[in-house]
């Protein structure tokens, strides 16, 4: 581990030991590089008793060393207040710094999320991180570039005019013998300059004065430098959230209700004392959790009480919980989510009238697309690490909102903010709020009742049954074609629940379940109306929660929003006999849509033919392409695959995907197409397999049995993706989620191309491939 | 009750004090804070808590340490060091084969016996070989990638 302090002041206090560097810098995870010196095993933290930390306030976003500091070997480190969650913005934002600092790459550390050492610039998620925090630090960069060339000229006595930077040495332009380099210049010295800000969030703005480079003379943005954070995984030298340890520590298990909202009848502790380690039982009306020494205790004495995998009942374990079977039943959930009344209703569309044109239409047609729950599925299962002593807590965590998880443990635990630090550390991706948020709860709540740090890791019952879902949400489709086969109407229900449900689990188990978090009803319809049709109406009737807890996963609603419109639009484009592609152009004026479905085209070598013209239905296994595109919050993706229907099995094998992206100037073209890869694997297992199943008391799909996702055997042999509009003059937009979007609606169309069988209901499984082709 | 067991880890021998029933899984992490198993899913479905015993890629997090006997342990940390990485390391770090990285310890570690297995497999083989190991990040193309040029590299070497 190279031992760089991000803290200014005791950088100045010269060499530090690993110890202390830790206790000063709190929860810092840095890059290893592959042939640097390799730290000790395991993370060693202190505890905040023994660490005298000046203040646990964020540091003020108008001065420069909220940002950045300068070390005096010449290396710096940038702070931010955006996380990594496996999508590569850690090297993304550093490319940005370094850009404008005019450093060499690998001399610029960066540390996220830990709220005491940076500023809360909002959450990282929605494909927001580059947009959004991007310019912040960009300007951020540029006023520290301007603040060292500054302190350069006052050095040497000169304007700064007469200054040349290159790779963070500052000499006097045709004199090279009078140079110096940031390190020395700043000689180990806190950088207190005021910059400016205003707003906060995603709309803070940082210093509105500095001048960023021109684009064009950019040597690091844009260029595909290798992540930051791959060498360590790939050694087994990272430290996850999962690896952190903390002096002292007891390892915490929690046992939830069996129904979801059962109460806590009784707790029998026979036999607990005799498992090696334990310690004790946690409580806290229906928070129930047991903590010991040893991981292994802790899992044994959870097991005892009911936390295993299969369960037969409220009653199976020696704690006991009412018969709570309140959940809506799962073969009605869509007509459960239809009829749940609407919190808020919004239109994405409303234009001439669809009633009137569908009365003239010479053709018309009606579908109706069902989505399931599924869920984020992380791999390594959540963890944190909670010590709350009296009115302090640190709490070790993965979660994509460090600064928001800081207020709600404030409120949660009834202690002052300023008492309060969340020190981020990389957990397994998450694409989304899966359960992070939540065993931090968990484990702050344990900490609290047994006065020690507590370590808490879900087993994978608890991930797959108590993460928040993403929701399942049904669709009304009707469109009309008149005589030329053009579509005159066009309309389109939602029903869809929250996909904004903050509360936390362990809140309501205490009994408070609104001390933090909210149903969050979508205020606007999850889709992007994008094209002309002279009449269309589109609403979306935004719901509470429905059954299950539900929150956002990758691009939350419109991944199932996507597959309804753009399959219907296909099934319009097959009645009018038409190329699906050539019928999209014709409906379209949005330029970069067009450019997408273009580029998209192109690179697969698309004949235009209309869907289905060859659709085989003899019972041999049978070939079909599909497409479809999207508007993600101003990302544009097409996205064209093949697939091959066994109509004897039922499966579809993919073959080959092709996608064309526009998100903008890319910053890191090989993390971004990581991305897309990782975004069309991730999507084509959301089509093919995934569905959480549940009885009425609880989820029933609790491992990798039960909830299969995408193998090996069946991923493509081919991803090709095609980049629009990278360049400086369109601003960078968002990657992290846009490419899942098509996903489904390309399967359904390439499959209802090879076999002329139209799949309306995610998972496409083989027997429902079967079904419906029957 | 805990026992004093000795392991072999990564070459050389420790003694852990745990109870003989407990995973060895547990062991290497809590006991050897050793960072390269992961706990996935504790079912042996996953592939995240991989480890290699005497060559043969195991799930370590259904094996109970009274099972190891005097097997040799190797875990990620032990497949190569900072100076000599393994070929596969290298591979995976030049296709940038990882997101959260989370589940590539068992990629790895699955990939580092099929090539003891099968020098140079084909991309069903190391499909096929995989396909036990779960990633929700969605790298597998890299993943494959990666295993591929590692077989290159050592079969050109
Ligand atoms: S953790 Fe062992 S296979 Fe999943
Ligand atoms: S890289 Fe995240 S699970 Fe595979």
């Amino acid at each position: 581990m190279s031992a760089k302090s991000n803290d200014m002041r005791s950088t100045a206090e010269g060499a530090l030991s690993r110890r202390d560097f830790l206790r000063t810098s709190g929860g810092l995870v840095i890059a290893f590089t592959l042939f640097g010196p390799a730290g000790p095993a395991g993370a060693a933290e202190s505890s905040p008793a023994d660490a005298a930390q000046p203040s646990l306030t964020p540091p003020p976003a108008g001065k420069l060393y909220a940002w950045l500091a300068v070390h005096p070997d010449n290396s710096a480190t940038l702070f931010t207040g955006k996380v990594e969650t496996g999508t590569g913005v850690q090297t993304a934002l550093a490319q940005i710094a370094a850009e404008e600092l005019d450093l060499p790459f690998d001399r610029l550390d960066v540390v996220m999320g830990t709220t005491s050492k940076t500023v809360d610039q909002g959450p990282s998620y929605g494909s927001m991180t580059v947009r959004y925090a991007g310019p912040q630090i960009r300007q951020a960069g540029a006023a520290g570039r301007q603040a060292l060339l500054d302190l350069a000229a006052k050095h040497f006595g000169v304007p700064a005019q007469q200054l040349v930077v290159k790779e963070g040495t500052i000499s006097v332009s045709g004199s090279p013998d009078r140079s110096i380099t940031y390190g020395k210049l700043v000689d180990g010295k806190r950088l207190n300059i005021d910059i400016g800000a205003s707003g906060q969030q995603f709309g803070l703005k940082v210093a509105p004065n500095a001048r960023p480079k021109d684009p064009s003379t950019y040597t690091l943005v844009g260029k595909p430098i290798a992540r930051k954070d791959i060498p360590a995984k790939i050694m087994g030298r990272f430290t996850y959230v999962q690896d952190v340890r903390v002096e002292g520590m007891l390892h915490g298990r929690v046992v939830r209700p069996y129904g979801v909202e059962a109460t806590l009848v009784s707790v029998d502790e026979t036999g607990l004392k005799k498992i090696p380690g334990f310690v004790q039982v946690v409580r806290r009306e229906n928070f129930l959790g047991v903590v010991a020494k040893t991981e292994w205790g802790a899992i044994q004495a959870a097991a005892k009480l009911g936390s295993t995998l299969n369960p037969s009942g409220p009653e199976a374990g020696q704690a006991k919980w009412s018969n709570w079977s309140g959940l809506p039943k799962m073969d009605q959930i869509w007509e459960t989510v239809r009829n749940t009344p609407a919190v808020h209703s919004s239109s994405a569309v409303s234009k001439g009238s669809t009633a009137t044109a569908l009365a003239s239409a010479s053709r018309t047609l009606k579908a109706t697309y069902k989505t399931p729950f599924q869920m984020h599925g992380s791999i390594g299962p959540e963890c944190a690490i909670a010590d709350v002593k009296g009115d302090r807590a640190t709490l070790w965590s993965g979660t994509q909102m460090p600064h928001e998880t800081r207020r709600d443990m404030a409120k949660l635990l009834n202690i002052p903010l300023d008492g309060i630090e969340v020190r981020w550390f990389e957990a397994s991706g998450a694409y989304g709020r899966n359960g992070l948020e939540h065993v931090v709860a968990d484990a702050a709540i344990m900490s609290q009742i047994v006065g020690k740090p507590v370590r808490v890791q879900w087993m994978r019952w608890d991930s797959h049954g108590w993460e928040p879902k993403e929701p399942p949400i049904v669709q009304d489709l009707e469109g009309g074609l008149d005589s030329a086969g053009h579509v005159i109407a066009w309309q389109h229900h939602m029903w869809v629940p929250t996909t904004g449900d903050t509360h936390l689990v362990a809140a309501a188990l205490i009994g408070h379940p609104d001390v933090t978090g909210q149903t969050g009803a979508s205020g606007r319809a999850p889709v992007r109306y994008a094209y002309n049709f002279d009449n269309a109406e589109v609403t979306s009737h935004g719901e509470g929660r429905v059954g299950l807890l539900t929150a956002w996963l990758r691009s939350p609603a419109q991944f199932e929003t996507t597959f309804a419109m753009e399959s219907f639009i296909d099934e319009l484009a097959a009645a009018a006999k038409q190329d699906p592609l050539a019928f999209r152009l014709a409906h379209l004026e949005d330029a970069k849509a067009i450019a997408v479905l273009k580029a998209a085209a192109q690179a697969y070598g698309w004949e235009s033919r209309p869907a289905g013209a060859k659709a085989d239905r003899s019972g041999k296994p049978a070939h079909g392409r599909g497409i479809a595109w999207v508007n993600r919050d101003d990302s544009r993706v097409a996205t064209i695959a093949d697939v091959m229907v066994d109509p004897s099995s039922g499966r579809i094998s993919v073959s080959r995907v092709v996608v064309a992206h526009d998100c903008g100037m890319v910053i890191n073209p090989d993390g971004l197409k990581n991305q897309i890869e990782g975004n069309v694997i991730q999507s084509l297992s959301r089509t093919l397999h995934e569905e959480v199943a549940f009885d009425t008391a609880r989820v029933t799909s609790l491992d990798w049995k039960g909830y299969p996702i995408l193998r090996f055997e069946e991923i493509p042999d081919r991803i090709d993706i095609v980049l629009v509009n990278n360049s400086p003059e369109h601003p960078s937009t968002g990657g992290g989620e846009p490419s899942t979007c098509p996903t489904a609606a390309v399967i359904s169309n390439a499959v209802f191309d090879a076999i002329g069988v139209r799949l309306r209901q995610t998972p496409f499984r083989p027997e429902s491939v079967k079904a419906a082709m029957s | 009750m805990p026992q004093q067991i000795a392991l072999n880890v990564n070459g050389k021998s420790h003694v852990v004090e745990v109870e003989a029933d407990s995973m060895l899984l547990y062991a290497l992490r809590d006991n050897l804070e050793l960072r390269g198993p992961k706990f996935g899913c504790g079912l042996s479905e996953c592939g995240a808590c991989t480890v290699l015993m005497n060559g043969n890629a195991v799930h370590s997090c259904i094996i109970p340490v009274s099972a190891v006997g005097n097997a040799k342990i190797v875990t990620l940390e032990g497949l190569g060091t900072a100076e000599g990485p393994h070929p596969l390391q290298k591979a995976f770090i030049a296709e940038q084969a990882a997101q959260c990285g989370y589940c590539i310890n068992g990629m790895i570690m699955q990939a580092a016996s099929l090539l003891k297995r099968n020098p140079r497999p084909s991309r069903n083989d190391i499909k096929q070989a995989l396909n036990g190991n779960l990633c929700r990040c969605g790298t597998h193309m890299r993943i494959v990638r990666a295993v591929e040029r590692a077989a290159a590299e050592r079969v050109s070497e």
